[in-house]
């Protein structure tokens, strides 16, 4: 089967502006769908297929779901600083009566993210987010074993939300955002299974990682939490978020990498799946290929089995990936479809930086204003 | 798009709230979408209603049983909604409700949408409030009949086993799904999790793992999971060297002498001649020659699809041989 970018520059179009009734479970997750679009048509090299107003009005509804401190805000309120993921639980100003809605919305961490990297895509200079804010309304959602929660309005804690903080630190350049021996106890945690150094605080740790003959993994890949089954997403997570926090290598230890390395080459049946003994599923040509690039060994895969499977689930009609041939195209699937067949350089498709999940143009116009924000 | 809100379960009987005289007194308050929405949802009339009305009780703070239902109408509309799950907890602990009763609610929920987060969360707060776990293995024990690899559900019975204590019968239970589906990943990683919460993996342990995982092995050879479990089992020997085990070089050799080619024994049989290398200990058997052939095996036979991987191996073993020649 042939690629058809046009079809899905259309699709992400289509998405950015009305879905159906049926799409009522993502209502709360909105600003995802619109990372999902945005970033899809990025590395479609599409953005232009966006007019200037289009744009514009992104920019504006992704702004309108920021919450920043306000003067009148106590230490309740820091947790409450970030993206919300939509605009639920924004209410027009009430008159003559108490509102008792506003702790109620909250920024989430991964929504944050995501709409940090929505405005980048978009070349907007984040001038309007004020950092050391949504930084410590990151730093609110870290827990105690180092894990984040998504925000504090009732969430649960793990590894998604982990690789989301280390994320938006790194867009910000603002590590103040988290603990970073503290998040990295939970990340090698949940690599080693055992819970030797449960009780250890922070960077004691670290010291002790390395040596492998006091403790190894099971199987060498991450998992959503100590003790839970390894898995390609939160592996990806795991790996990215160490690579962001610029420990990765002091980290892993050579036979470490060389496991992880290993079991990663293991997900690729056709494309790859996120589990051993479980089927194949576009989004993990990118999960676990991201992490093989990190990895420096993603040319050993068996690219012409990853493209042909991934083609397989696209439709030709309506533009889009599923999860399988046998599965309906949905936004995720054909977000992370695309991000994977960039990872294959395939000709139509501008790079990906795996770390970030974000084009590498993009990535780009970030370090330069990294730069800018040095300077100042 | 997925599953999601069954707005047919109102079909004839659905009552608008506008309509319900016990809400006259609430005035519904919008959504502030900006004035130029992008991924605008075509709402429903009941769901643009219903969560009119959620706002309305966001901002007037009630908590009551009628607020109770609203949560529910919000939540079966879009379960994903982790505000309203966590202010129908703001008032059923208001309310001093019977918790045993939300937990069947919540159990219900769960089956109609197992793979969500914000349900299985639910469940688990209410759980932590109730400090009660003894419906958990059995309601997690429904969701894993379903699918047996359900993360959600494994997790949530990983936390209350080590939560409450509840390793017991736990190993019974891995053992039972094994031999159903020797190929559960979940079931083999729920093992590890048990024995090293509970005996630990002590010499008597491991020799037994080795001895069942190796049977396993034997029934299917061609599974990932018990391959990678009984390398697991081999890092907690005193050395964490593949090679300090007898057993697993004659498992391989033995496995090898029946024809045996599955891509996972080539693979530790690679490793355990390197290893050996590295330990600088010659071995006839599980030579550096041997590797690089089986490697060859691997890339050009019985893994193709990982053939750029182990013709990387074997350049890695040719290193180490040149690098020890010159060093000699």
């Amino acid at each position: 089967m042939d690629f058809n970018p046009k079809k899905h520059a259309r699709y992400f179009l289509r998405l950015l502006n009305i879905l159906p009734s049926h799409a009522s479970n993502y209502d709360s997750t909105r600003l995802l769908l619109c990372f999902f679009a945005v970033s899809g048509l990025d590395l479609l090299d599409a953005l232009d297929q966006l007019t200037p107003e289009k744009k514009e009005h992104i920019r504006e509804w992704v702004y309108h779901l920021l919450i920043q401190a306000k003067e009148s805000d106590g230490d309740d309120e820091v947790a409450r600083w970030g993206f919300q993921g939509a605009s639920t639980l924004i209410l027009p100003p009430a008159t003559g009566v108490i509102d008792n809605s506003e702790p109620y919305a909250c920024g989430h961490v991964s929504m944050t993210y995501t709409g940090l990297g929505t405005l980048l895509i978009l070349g907007d200079d984040l001038s309007r987010v004020n950092r050391k804010v949504v930084a410590a309304g990151v730093r609110a959602c870290q827990q105690s074993d180092g894990s984040f929660c998504a925000t504090l309005a009732g969430s649960e804690c793990d590894m998604r939300f982990v690789y989301s903080a280390a994320a938006v630190c790194y867009i910000l350049q603002d590590w103040s955002g988290m603990d970073v021996g503290l998040t990295t106890n939970y990340i090698m945690q949940s690599l080693v299974s055992h819970n030797f150094f449960q009780l250890l605080p922070g960077f004691t740790m670290i010291f002790l990682i390395n040596h492998d003959d006091i403790f190894q993994s099971y199987d060498n890949a991450f998992a959503q939490g100590p003790g839970l089954e390894s898995h390609g997403g939160h592996t990806f997570c795991a790996v990215a978020s160490l690579s962001l926090m610029g420990t990765l290598h002091t980290m892993l230890s050579t036979r470490q990498l060389d496991g992880l390395r290993r079991w990663c080459m293991m997900r690729q049946e056709s494309g790859f799946n996120g589990r051993p003994n479980k089927p194949v599923d576009t989004c993990y040509s990118f999960w676990v290929g991201a992490t093989l690039k990190i990895l420096d060994c993603y040319d050993l895969i068996n690219k012409s089995e990853n493209r042909s499977f991934t083609l397989a689930t696209q439709d030709n009609i309506t533009g889009g990936f599923a999860k399988w041939t046998s599965t309906d195209v949905e936004p995720l699937h054909t977000y992370f479809a695309l991000a994977g067949l960039s990872l294959l350089k395939e000709p139509g498709l501008i790079e990906i930086h795996p770390e970030l999940n974000l084009s590498q143009r993009t990535v780009e116009h970030l370090h330069k204003l990294h730069e800018q924000w040095t300077c100042n | 798009m997925t599953d999601s809100s069954s707005d047919c379960t109102y079909e004839e009987e659905y009552v608008f709230y506008k309509n319900r005289p016990h809400w006259k007194d609430v005035t519904p308050v919008p959504q502030d979408d900006g004035p130029n929405p992008v991924v605008a949802i075509a709402y429903t009339e009941q769901f643009r209603e219903i969560y009119d009305y959620f706002r309305a009780i966001l901002r007037s703070g009630e908590k009551s049983e009628r607020v109770l239902e609203l949560t529910n109408d919000a939540a079966q509309l879009n379960p994903a909604n982790y505000t309203v799950w966590q202010y129908r907890r703001e008032v059923l602990s208001h309310l001093k409700s019977n918790l045993s009763d939300e937990l069947n609610y919540i159990g219900e929920t769960i089956s109609e949408h197992p793979k969500n987060y914000q349900v299985w969360h639910h469940r688990r707060v209410i759980v932590e409030w109730l400090k009660d776990p003894s419906k958990e293995m059995e309601f997690t024990n429904v969701i894993l009949a379903q699918d047996s690899k359900n993360y959600h559900a494994w997790q949530h019975r990983q936390w209350v086993v080590a939560t409450f204590k509840l390793y017991d019968l736990e190993l019974e239970f891995v053992n039972d799904l094994l031999l159903k589906d020797v190929r559960n990943n979940s079931a083999w990683n729920q093992r590890y999790f048990v024995i090293i919460h509970t005996s630990g993996f002590t010499p008597n342990v491991i020799k037994n793992e080795l001895e069942y995982t190796a049977g396993k092995i034997r029934e299917v050879v061609n599974n990932e999971s018990a391959w990678n479990y009984l390398r697991g089992i081999i890092c907690h020997t005193e050395s964490g060297n593949i090679t300090s085990e007898e057993f697993i070089m004659k498992f391989c050799e033995d496995l090898y002498g029946t024809g045996c080619r599955c891509p996972y024994l080539l693979a530790l049989i690679v490793d355990i001649c390197e290893e050996l290398f590295e330990l600088g200990a010659s071995d006839e058997i599980f030579s550096m020659q041997r590797a690089l052939q089986v490697c060859d095996d691997l890339a050009l036979e019985h893994d193709k699809i990982r053939k750029e991987y182990w013709k990387f191996i074997s350049r890695r073993i040719n290193q180490a041989l040149l690098h020890r020649t010159t060093a000699a």
